[in-house]
């Protein structure tokens, strides 16, 4: 599992670093076009991505909690 | 702490944030200006200005009398000539005589442009005159200061402002921004159990304020995480030297400390002692660096520099609408999450006894 996340994480970093080298007014990437409605996806999307992450730890110890309480 | 267990505040919480997450994009931008070419002329010739404009409505009927004014200080000329091409395209003819080059009180140029539908929409030094050593046929004037008759200064109904170098990621406003204040809350309200646990030494208040740090401490990293990536479109950088960006750092760092400060203790009654002390001192640097440090010096973020953030040049009314909201709705997340992990671990801890 943690592999996965792992992956999914790095996949992510590179999502947003593959305009790196130019500046950011000249270039003509994804992020920029639109007059930046992007960022503002991507911002959204990250703070979902944490708090599902971090719902799923507490999840996990829930989890425990439970079996803890059957045994 | 009944209203842990309450559901109105969690129903609040989502309806709140629905209304920003949904309202916030149904809002359009206001018209504005987004590119004008060339960026710079010299004196005694008249230059075809080609402007990109955004949400304007040119091409529109009901736009009436398209106007464009080259502002210079606080003196308005008046645009010779306009070509509308499209709804966002405009070709501005203007130039600006010999004689009148020593007269500016500066060399950069504000565009202003009204029309009956858009109002008035503005680019800030949109374009510059280079200014000529020495002319010889010093005698032409070309620009005549125009009379501003802004008929009609409609503005539309709701519009979020519309700013260069943030453009539509403005709507950030409602995500980045009460990501901090959530962990602000977070950790007030993690001090408020750090003081009840000393007076009172129950163990309930000491679990309290752990969660309510973790809980903010997830907030935190989301706050930097989103701030890095605006940074990088707004500002180029992920990364700026920003005295609010490295102090919003260690806000955090102090915090992840408290974290591993007390994984390091085994002592129940120790470890939630030193907690509680630790935490108290920490608030207070934590405040220091995110809200007074950055107030003081020269920052990047807006409401900084010693003026506050929540003027009408930072906030507009239509910006206003959504963000009270987003951070009350955010917070309440943040709360309702932190309620649920304290929950657990009150169970968690009467099991262990």
């Amino acid at each position: 599992m943690k592999k996965y996340i792992l992956t999914a994480i790095t996949f992510f970093i590179s999502l947003l670093t593959f305009a790196q080298g130019e500046t950011a007014e000249t270039s003509n990437n994804f992020m920029l076009s639109n007059h930046k409605v992007f960022v503002s996806v991507a911002v959204l999307t990250i703070i979902l991505l944490i708090i599902f992450a971090f719902l799923f730890t507490i999840e996990r110890r829930l989890k425990q909690l439970e079996e803890r309480q059957k045994s | 702490m009944n209203w842990l267990y309450s559901q109105w505040w969690k129903w609040m919480c989502a309806v709140l944030l629905l209304y920003v997450l949904i309202g916030s994009y149904m809002v359009p931008l206001s018209p504005g200006v987004s590119k004008v070419e060339p960026l710079s002329f010299i004196p005694d010739s008249v230059y075809t200005f080609h402007l990109s404009c955004y949400h304007t409505h040119f091409k529109n009927p009901g736009a009436g009398k398209i106007q464009f004014w080259f502002k210079a200080g606080n003196e308005y000329f008046m645009a010779k000539e306009l070509n509308v091409l499209s709804n966002d395209k405009i070709d501005v003819k203007f130039g600006v005589g010999a004689k009148q080059q020593d007269s500016l009180k500066t060399n950069n140029f504000d565009l202003v442009g009204n029309d009956d539908i858009d109002g008035t929409f503005s680019l800030r030094e949109g374009v510059t005159l280079i200014k000529a050593e020495k002319m010889d046929s010093g005698s032409t004037i070309l620009a005549t200061t125009g009379p501003v008759e802004v008929v009609h200064n409609k503005h539309q109904f709701l519009a979020f402002p519309y700013r260069e170098i943030l453009y539509e990621s403005i709507r950030n406003t409602f995500f980045h921004v009460p990501m901090w204040f959530v962990m602000t809350a977070l950790v007030t309200f993690s001090l408020i159990f750090s003081v009840m646990y000393l007076n009172k030494g129950e163990i309930r208040y000491d679990i309290y304020s752990h969660q309510a740090i973790v809980v903010a401490l997830v907030f935190g990293i989301c706050g930097l995480a989103t701030g890095m990536v605006w940074a990088r479109n707004t500002w180029g950088h992920y990364w700026v030297n920003d005295p609010k960006l490295n102090g919003a750092a260690v806000g955090v760092m102090i915090y992840a400390a408290y974290l591993v400060l007390r994984g390091s203790i085994d002592d129940e009654i120790k470890r939630a002692r030193i907690a509680a002390a630790y935490n108290i001192f920490s608030i207070v640097i934590f405040a220091l660096f995110i809200y007074i440090i950055p107030r003081l010096t020269d920052s990047l973020h807006p409401g900084n520099g010693g003026n506050p953030a929540f003027s009408k040049y930072d906030l507009d009314s239509s910006l206003r609408m959504f963000f009270y909201p987003a951070c009350i709705g955010w917070i309440l997340l943040g709360f309702w999450i932190f309620s649920v992990l304290a929950r657990m671990q009150l169970i968690k801890q009467k099991q262990e006894l």
